[in-house]
């Protein structure tokens, strides 16, 4: 480990060298002098930009590029986390991967907590923003009572949560105190309820999140526009529908990006409220959650890294294909802002 | 020039956080014990006791050793139980492995001596004669020893005397239409029968090893051990036994996603507060129960009694299950580190181990300082057992294991059935 991760330094720091020299490609012939000093400038900066983003892109190599290297090594081999991995199974990882029907449950999880997760967040998120936009008494207390949630860490809301929605926990000790004892239920285990549970925590957890993205795309949105809209005679509703959600746009398109993204690496409010065995029957197990069982827990690291490995590639692609055909005209902005 | 030398200790010192924060520093845990010139030598041994009698135990034995040998420092490290095979996983592969460290057995042990990564230990007589040859079997492959056993954990149901009492229970039950029995008149009094934490499988999946050390012959357990095939009409047998059993409903509510020790609201928990009449546990439970009641003390009325009799099964009715904490030497260690082993079975030793431990010691001259009412019961039924073997999730190792578990978990939650646990676990098998 030390070793590898000693020449991988090494070799970028080294064509740092190279990158800093910056006098490699410069020809001898006499320049006029302010050329000479905006080469000069220029050999400076490169040499700066390394210095500053050296130490991150260092970091980055160990930490994501060399991590992700080692799974996709180990993905090819029959390995137990012992000594060094020397049973070769070539592709046959992936072969069982595709073929076990419990990574088919699982990824149809994930794909319906993406989907989930964009639609129940998302015109919630529109909706409450709308209304904190507006000047109210208290708006400042509810902005924050919405972010809390968000800001707690995973663990804690998991072990909460859990402990209220038990079969004999807090939720239904409330529900029959209140005439309501018809509705219990056993939230968590009950495979027909197990998903909406997660659904319902996820949204009370991460809905802060979107509310912030979104107020702070409000907050863009010129007020001429609406004074104008107010002229013309447009209603509330007919402002928010033509003006506000529209121009809301590339904060929307970036949200759910993110959504996506998290949604596909869900991992830890699962394991801790329903743990790794029980995800599977109440249906809310995830790719991550299938991979740490299958790895770390059966002992099977060269197959736990080729779902690594799956995981990373899908997650990949996802974000390939939304970048290249929805982000496309909001990152065209933000990339070409630089040179302007 | 100035610029350039201060970029060099900019990727430097970047290189130096990622290297101390990969840890790659194999902290104070150098493996192969320092010997020098004048023999002294320093030895690593990690344990997972992380309070009280337990850490004391390991601390006051190394400083009656080192009496005793003076040149022989040993070092006790606490490593969280839960942290412990990950963080003993990598110091094995990056050879600073700590020269002494509890051995979880089984299939982790097989990937271990595999990778060459353990010592076998050479045992004497008198070794043999102190740990017994029941706790070394276990500790056994191809018939090497590779851990040194120091305790037993025999299997079985932990309950409340009193709350058998109230239900009317004369006698703990001997057979599995008895246990179904006393489910009922448990019920009568309002607690939960059987506590179980399903939710961290291997307390629900040890019901099904039960029953299948009731249904196969002590040969098929051994076989399958070799063969990984659970092809004998036996494994689904004990499972067809469990679904039989589900249908009495023996099971607190919400069994699924209680856990086993975390909480009043565990397993152990219901029963350290009489919400439920028993579970069935490996021994470390009097310990976690004792933990959980309300003053932290020992339930006065905890009783033991084994696993029932299953009419009809192939296994001996005496059998038991059961695992042993074992430790084992690292292939780089000094022999004095065997040494020390060595010295922990003597009965001195052992009777102190027991009593920090409240456990079961290996040495049966030491077993006379076992008092507590549950232990003496598993104890007895543990040296009058016909033979023992590994809780199966260690005996087959970890990736058959796992799918055990999990296959069980399923059918507890109405969503598998006898045959899908045998062919899960088969289908597992080809993945390890």
């Amino acid at each position: 480990m030390s070793e590898s991760l000693g020449t991988d330094t090494v070799s970028g720091s080294q064509s740092q060298g190279t990158f800093g020299a910056g006098g490699a490609g410069v020809t001898a012939s006499p320049a006029p002098p302010r050329a000479a000093a905006r080469r000069r400038g220029r050999a400076r900066m490169r040499l700066e930009i390394t210095l500053l983003s050296g130490p991150a892109i260092i970091m980055f190599l160990a930490f994501v590029i060399f991590p992700v290297a080692v799974a996709a090594y180990y993905g090819f081999y029959r390995w137990h986390g012992y000594g060094p991995a020397t049973d070769w199974v070539g592709l046959n990882n992936y072969k069982l991967i595709f073929t076990d029907p419990a990574f088919q449950q699982v990824l149809w999880h994930n794909l319906l907590i993406v989907v989930l997760s964009l639609v129940i967040q998302g015109p919630l998120a529109i909706i409450m923003a709308l209304l904190l936009n507006q000047k109210m008494r208290g708006r400042g207390l509810i902005r924050v009572l919405i972010f809390v949630p968000y800001v707690i860490s995973e663990v804690i809301v998991g072990t909460g949560w859990s402990l209220m929605l038990q079969a004999n926990g807090a939720m239904n000790d409330l529900l029959g105190h209140i005439g309501l004892g018809a509705l219990q239920s056993d939230w968590l285990a009950d495979p027909n309820l197990a998903l909406w549970t997660l659904m319902a925590i996820i949204s009370w957890k991460y809905i802060g999140f979107a509310v912030i993205l979104m107020l702070a795309g409000l907050q863009s949105i010129p007020d001429e526009i609406y004074e104008a809209a107010a002229i013309d005679g447009a209603s509330f509703w007919q402002m928010q529908r033509r003006i506000t959600v529209p121009l809301l746009g590339p904060t929307i398109r970036i949200w759910a990006f993110l959504s996506i993204i998290g949604s596909l690496q869900l991992f830890d409010l699962v394991y801790i409220i329903w743990g790794q065995y029980v995800s599977g029957t109440a249906g809310t197990s995830t790719m991550a959650i299938y991979m740490v069982a299958q790895g770390r827990d059966a002992g099977n690291y060269g197959y736990g890294s080729a779902v690594a490995v799956v995981m990373f590639l899908i997650s990949l692609v996802v974000a390939l294909i939304y970048q290249r055909f929805v982000l496309r005209r909001d990152l065209r902005g933000a990339v070409t802002e630089g040179t302007v | 020039m100035t610029r350039k030398a201060r970029g060099a200790t900019a990727v430097a010192f970047g290189l130096g956080i990622a290297l101390a924060a990969s840890g790659c520093a194999g902290g104070s845990s150098g493996g192969g014990g320092g010997g020098s010139a004048d023999g002294a030598v320093t030895l690593t041994l990690w344990e997972n006791a992380s309070t009280g009698p337990g850490v004391a135990f390991f601390t006051n034995a190394a400083a009656a050793y080192h009496k005793l040998h003076p040149n022989v420092t040993i070092k006790i490290q606490t490593v969280q139980n839960e942290d412990l095979d990950g963080k003993l996983q990598t110091a094995l592969n990056s050879n600073s492995a700590p020269d002494l460290f509890l051995q979880r057995g089984g299939g982790k042990m097989q990937a271990m001596v595999d990778a060459n990564e353990i010592q076998a230990l050479p045992l004497t007589a008198t070794d043999k004669a102190n740990a017994g040859a029941a706790a070394l079997a276990g500790n056994t492959i191809d018939g090497q020893v590779y851990a040194m056993p120091f305790d037993t954990q025999p299997e079985g149901f932990y309950y409340s005397k009193d709350l058998f009492q109230q239900a009317g229970i004369a006698a703990p039950p001997t057979t599995i239409p008895e246990l179904e029995a006393d489910v009922a008149l448990l019920k009568k009094i309002n607690v939960a029968p059987i506590a179980v934490g399903a939710k961290d499988a291997w307390p629900a999946a040890h019901w099904y090893y039960n029953f299948a050390l009731r249904e196969c012959s002590q040969a098929t357990l051994a076989s399958t051990a070799k063969s990984l095939q659970f092809t004998d009409p036996c494994w689904t047998k004990a499972g067809d036994d469990l679904a039989a059993f589900l249908k009495v409903s023996p099971f607190q509510n919400g069994f699924l996603t209680t856990s086993a020790q975390q909480g009043a609201g565990s397993s152990a928990g219901m029963v350290a507060n009489h919400k439920a009449g028993m579970e069935l546990m490996g021994n470390w439970d009097p310990g976690v129960i004792a933990s959980l009641t309300p003053d932290q003390k020992q339930l006065p009325d905890l009783g033991w009694f084994p696993f029932p009799a299953v009419p009809g099964g192939q296994g001996d009715p005496s059998a038991i299950m059961g695992g042993s904490d074992g430790y084992s030497v690292s292939k780089n260690a000094p022999k004095e580190a065997f040494q020390f082993l060595e010295f922990l079975e003597t009965k001195d030793q052992q009777e102190l181990y027991a009593k920090a431990y409240d456990s079961i010691p290996v040495n049966a001259a030491a077993q006379s300082v076992v008092t507590d009412s549950f232990n003496i019961s598993s104890m007895n039924a543990f040296n009058k057992a016909a033979y023992s073997i590994q809780f199966l999730d260690t005996e087959y190792g970890q990736n058959v294991g796992n799918a055990l578990n999990t296959a069980v978990v399923n059918m507890m939650a109405g969503k598998g059935s006898a045959a899908d646990i045998v062919s899960q676990t088969n289908a597992a098998a080809a993945k390890g």
